[in-house]
């Protein structure tokens, strides 16, 4: 989705846009306006007193074209008024008119003038001085306007780069880019979110570090919690920040302005995924608005004719592509057509078809097989404890992970050639085929966090009963006083520690995102760039042409990289909960990317060699995106509405679920009232019949568009009739009277 | 290039440490990828490589000598039609010659057609595939000078060429190396200007030759230039030396290479404009 600049209809202000970009100057009729308007004004204020003294009917036309509207008849101020709008109308279509460009041009500006200088002069009598005012401040008003839209335009982030790519690469290329932008914009609102409603106020207001037990490293980790090895698998001191669910404290309110912290920490935690939802539908249903037109199955070659050329192409090598590229559409359009009118051994390409897919399950299930085993090794690893694996067997999970993700891909490309699709549905297999592969790997992982989640709870058991003991054992050591024990001063690093299920979970999320990053942008660096490099300087002395032949440069994989970005942007949404550090990590990562992959792309990258149009795909993608998000919201609300929070961790520690500071906040904060209504609105008997009646408004709007979208059908059948019919028409009358006259 | 890296750890770790299988088990889909994506590559390193080195160990014969042998046994002597698809047979069912093959060859008629020369230079005959193609496009009264470096092939490719009935009013078989030859053709042999010239031979001598003919003024303007073999292995000086000079419209016809399947490779028309 584009942005759009020029409002429509708005002439002066594409002149003006040029203008400004050119000569970098003012509007240049703005000043003579203003000073015409000055003089107007001067002189109809001096003419008052001569008018009458010459009490002449006609007009009186100056050396300018000044006029005076005193001496006009009203039925001559009617005809200027008529006349001026006129003009203005004029104006107003001189789009739509089928000039060249230099007669629209100078009728622009003939029009303009004319407007101008007429327009002033109609108010009547004293209230003509405040028309005029009025007048000049409307076109303040939209010239002000018009700097704000530049202004807005100037705004917005890498606009020159993407563009830069666009005239290299074409629109599908840049339409990756512009996604990660829009990407950006969503995580830039939901790091303000957990940032500023989440992150800051427990440091600035919540109980500093080291103050209570949850806050504080214990003592047992206390040797290495500075070692950049540790800190880079975000435990030590990283774990016990703000980063993570486990430091923020349950209490109900804190600081001098009484902020509920558990509650803005649940409502942060709903509104990021109802802001995404939001904005996902939006953009899905602008996008559903935008598209639609030109993918008739009607004229088909016409359209490919006089619609296939990209005019942001700006570099000779990306135009002989694109050229080759239609040509070979034309090529490939010819032979459908032929090839579906043949309709030839469609029991060998159906069986080639299933056998493919066949093929593609035993890949996905192979690999679904391979993660499980991986991941349940992992928990035997975790069980013998940590420290007796190497680096590798650590993070298997999350290297099998990404190494599956890299290749699996690729061999689904090599098998979708058995299946002889066009492209386009070829394209949109293969992207079905990854995203089922990125799910599968993404719900094991998650069922293997389940197991843990599991395990820890079993821990909590019997550390809440270790607790005790030692507590007791602690009261007893001290004094056998009972009402009035002194507080016992233990340093909070000592007191032993709940296991702490939801920082865990927030651990392995942010794992696995740098993971993911690691081996993206190591892959872009090998994989592009030392190929690169490496088939520059080696093309010398070497046998075959290496840019022609084997390597060559790497084209730039749109939809591997679309789909990267919305599965990224999956895991960020179903961790963002229990670790609120994420969106600030997806930003880094997100800005990062984008000057990293834009550079690349320009120096590593060459124009792919079949460019198609990237327009029918967006729709395709936020599809997936609206998939993802609710898929990957789903564990998380399930953990939060099913599982009890950690007692000794969290802003949740001690209720019974994690909802329940809704309730407390209701019966606390709120009128009682207040809590009534919302008793009565969540009452079952309202809620049932609400949803009803929203599932048959759908159902009835479903209906409605459907019979629409037959009305167009339709209607555009009988177009084509009625030329038809038309056209017939024409050649009986202009040949038929050959025919009837040789006959 | 991360299965490298991989492949320079996995020794080490053997030694020290037991890598998981798990790991081990993610590269298949990379391995079957390669394998299955270049697997012409692989069919043809077979065919032209392995079988050639069998073969040489078990006759004794060079690789042309078994094609002549061939040829000899099952064409019709003065047809030029059946020696060349008597070789296509042999190229393509028993062993791997680098002829130009019948689809980049009829491109090449094609070209041959539509040009008419009446001088033809042909560097790199090796069997003489190519020379007997284009001699039965030529019209009447034309002559082709076919370059050969090496002594054996040139031996079999002549044998080959007075079997197709060319006589030596058409086709004069010049057995020296190229760089050799082009500065004598107008003392030596009488040449103006040549109408069309067809390279088939080492690709680095491509660009040099292309020099040198231009030094020597023997093309002239809508001179005709073919060259084979642009993409596979291809010939990236000759092509940037084209893209920079401005001296000749050039295209690349795309085709197949020649007996394989799945290859892609293309043939370079270049005309010559003269010096502007």
């Amino acid at each position: 989705p584009r942005p759009s600049h020029f409002s429509p209809g708005d002439e002066d202000f594409q002149e003006n846009h040029e203008r400004q970009k050119h000569k970098g100057k003012r509007r240049n009729g703005d000043r003579p306006k203003n000073k015409r308007e000055n003089q107007r004004r001067k002189r109809s204020s001096n003419s008052e007193p001569e008018t009458s003294e010459e009490s002449e009917d006609e007009e009186e036309v100056n050396n300018d074209g000044e006029v005076r509207p005193e001496l006009l008849s009203p039925e001559e101020l009617e005809k200027l008024k008529e006349a001026v709008d006129e003009k203005k109308k004029l104006i107003q279509s001189l789009r739509g008119k089928p000039w060249p460009m230099k007669q629209k041009l100078v009728t622009l500006r003939e029009s303009q003038l004319f407007v101008e200088k007429y327009e002033g002069a109609l108010g009547k009598g004293k209230g003509r001085k405040l028309y005029a005012y009025k007048v000049m401040m409307t076109k303040k008003w939209k010239k002000f306007q018009r700097d704000f839209e530049n202004f807005k335009t100037a705004c917005i982030p890498w606009e020159m780069k993407i563009k830069e790519i666009e005239s290299h690469f074409g629109s599908s290329v840049a339409s990756y880019f512009i996604f990660l932008r829009w990407m950006y914009g969503i995580n830039m609102i939901l790091f303000g979110l957990t940032f500023g409603l989440v992150m800051v106020p427990e440091a600035l207001m919540g109980r500093p570090y080291g103050s209570i037990p949850r806050k504080t490293v214990p003592r047992a980790e206390e040797a290495g919690a500075m070692d950049f090895a540790v800190l880079w698998d975000f435990g030590g001191y990283a774990q016990y920040s703000v980063l993570f669910y486990g430091y923020y404290n349950n209490q109900r309110a804190i600081g001098w302005f009484k902020f509920r912290m558990p509650l803005s920490y649940f409502l942060v935690g709903v509104g990021t995924v109802a802001y995404s939802y939001m904005v996902v539908i939006r953009t899905m249903a602008r996008n559903a608005n935008e598209s639609g037109v030109g993918d008739d199955n009607s004229f088909n070659f016409s359209w490919k004719m006089f619609t296939s050329w990209d005019y942001l192409i700006g570099n000779p090598e990306t135009a002989d592509n694109k050229f080759a590229s239609i040509t070979t559409s034309f090529k490939e359009a010819i032979l459908e057509e032929q090839e579906s009118r043949k309709d030839d051994n469609i029991h060998l390409t159906r069986f080639l078809r299933v056998l493919a897919n066949f093929l593609v399950l035993c890949c996905l299930a192979g690999s679904g097989y391979l993660i499980y085993f991986v991941v349940r090794r992992s928990q035997k690893f975790a069980l013998d404890g940590l420290e007796n694996h190497t680096w590798w067997e650590r993070n298997e999970v999350n290297m099998v992970m990404s190494l599956l993700g890299m290749f699996c891909p690729m061999l689904f490309d090599v098998i979708s050639a058995l299946e002889n699709y066009h492209p386009r549905v070829a394209l949109q297999w293969q992207l079905g085929r990854i995203f089922a592969l990125f799910l599968g790997n993404l719900y094991t992982f998650i069922i293997a966090l389940m197991d843990a989640i599991n395990l820890k709870r079993k821990e909590e058991k019997v550390v809440k009963y270790n607790i005790t003991m030692w507590e007791a054992s602690l009261y007893n050591g001290t004094g056998s006083e009972n009402s009035t024990a002194p507080p016992v001063t233990i340093h909070p690093a000592d007191v032993p520690r709940g296991p702490c299920w939801e920082t865990m979970v927030g651990q392995e999320f942010v794992r696995l995102i740098i993971s993911d990053t690691m081996t993206t942008y190591i892959t872009l660096l090998i994989g592009d760039f030392l190929r690169a490099v490496l088939v520059r300087f080696l093309n010398h002395c070497w046998c075959w042409d290496l840019e022609a032949g084997f390597p060559s440069y790497s084209e730039f994989d749109v939809s591997g990289n679309v789909l990267g970005l919305i599965f990224n942007q999956g895991m960020i949404w179903m961790g963002a909960f229990y670790a609120p550090c994420l969106p600030a990590l997806n930003l880094l990562r997100l800005h990062v990317s984008m000057y990293l992959q834009c550079w690349a792309v320009m120096c590593c990258n060459v124009p792919q060699e079949r460019v198609f149009k990237a327009s029918g795909s967006n729709n395709f993608y936020m599809a997936m995106l609206l998939v993802i998000l609710f898929l990957s919201t789903l564990p998380a609300i399930y953990t939060i509405v099913t599982i009890p929070p950690s007692f000794d961790c969290g802003p949740f520690s001690g209720k019974n679920r994690m909802f329940d500071v809704i309730q407390e906040t209701l019966e606390s904060d709120f009128p009682a009232w207040f809590s009534k209504v919302f008793s009565y609105a969540s009452n079952p008997g309202l809620v049932l019949p609400f949803i009803l009646l929203m599932v048959l408004a759908i159902y009835y709007l479903q209906s409605t568009s459907k019979s629409y979208r037959e009305a167009n059908v339709e209607l555009k059948n009988k177009l084509q009739m009625v030329t038809q019919r038309l056209d017939n028409f024409v050649f009986l009358t202009s040949y038929g009277s050959d025919f009837i006259l040789n006959a | 290039m991360t299965l490298l890296i991989k492949c320079m750890y996995l020794p080490f770790s053997f030694y020290s440490r037991m890598v998981s299988p798990a790991i081990a088990l993610a590269f298949v889909p990379l391995l079957l990828t390669l394998i299955i994506k270049y697997r012409y590559y692989f069919v043809l390193f077979y065919r032209a490589v392995l079988v050639r080195i069998w073969k040489d160990c078990v006759t004794g014969l060079s690789r042309e000598e078994r094609a002549f042998q061939y040829v000899l046994t099952n064409s019709t002597p003065g047809d030029p039609d059946s020696i060349l698809d008597a070789f296509d047979y042999w190229c393509s069912k028993v062993e791997f010659i680098s002829n130009i093959g019948p689809k980049k060859g009829k491109i090449l008629d094609r070209l041959l057609l539509e040009q008419s020369p009446l001088t033809v230079l042909e560097l790199g005959a090796h069997c003489g595939y190519s020379t007997v193609r284009i001699a039965r496009a030529l019209p009447l009264g034309a002559r082709l000078y076919s370059i050969e470096m090496d002594q054996g092939n040139a031996a079999i490719a002549e044998k080959i060429i007075r079997l197709a009935g060319f006589d030596d009013d058409t086709v004069e078989l010049i057995v020296n190396p190229s760089d050799e030859v082009i500065p004598r053709l107008r003392s030596d042999y009488n040449l103006e200007r040549l109408d069309f010239v067809f390279m088939d031979h080492w690709k680095k001598c491509y660009l040099p030759d292309l020099q040198l003919l231009e030094e020597y003024g023997l093309l002239g303007k809508g001179s005709m230039i073919v060259a084979d073999n642009m993409l596979f292995p291809g010939a990236p000086k000759f092509l940037r030396y084209l893209r920079k000079c401005g001296l000749y419209e050039w295209k690349i016809h795309r085709a197949m290479l020649e007996y394989s399947r799945g290859i892609r490779d293309g043939m370079a028309e270049l005309i010559y404009q003269g010096i502007k």
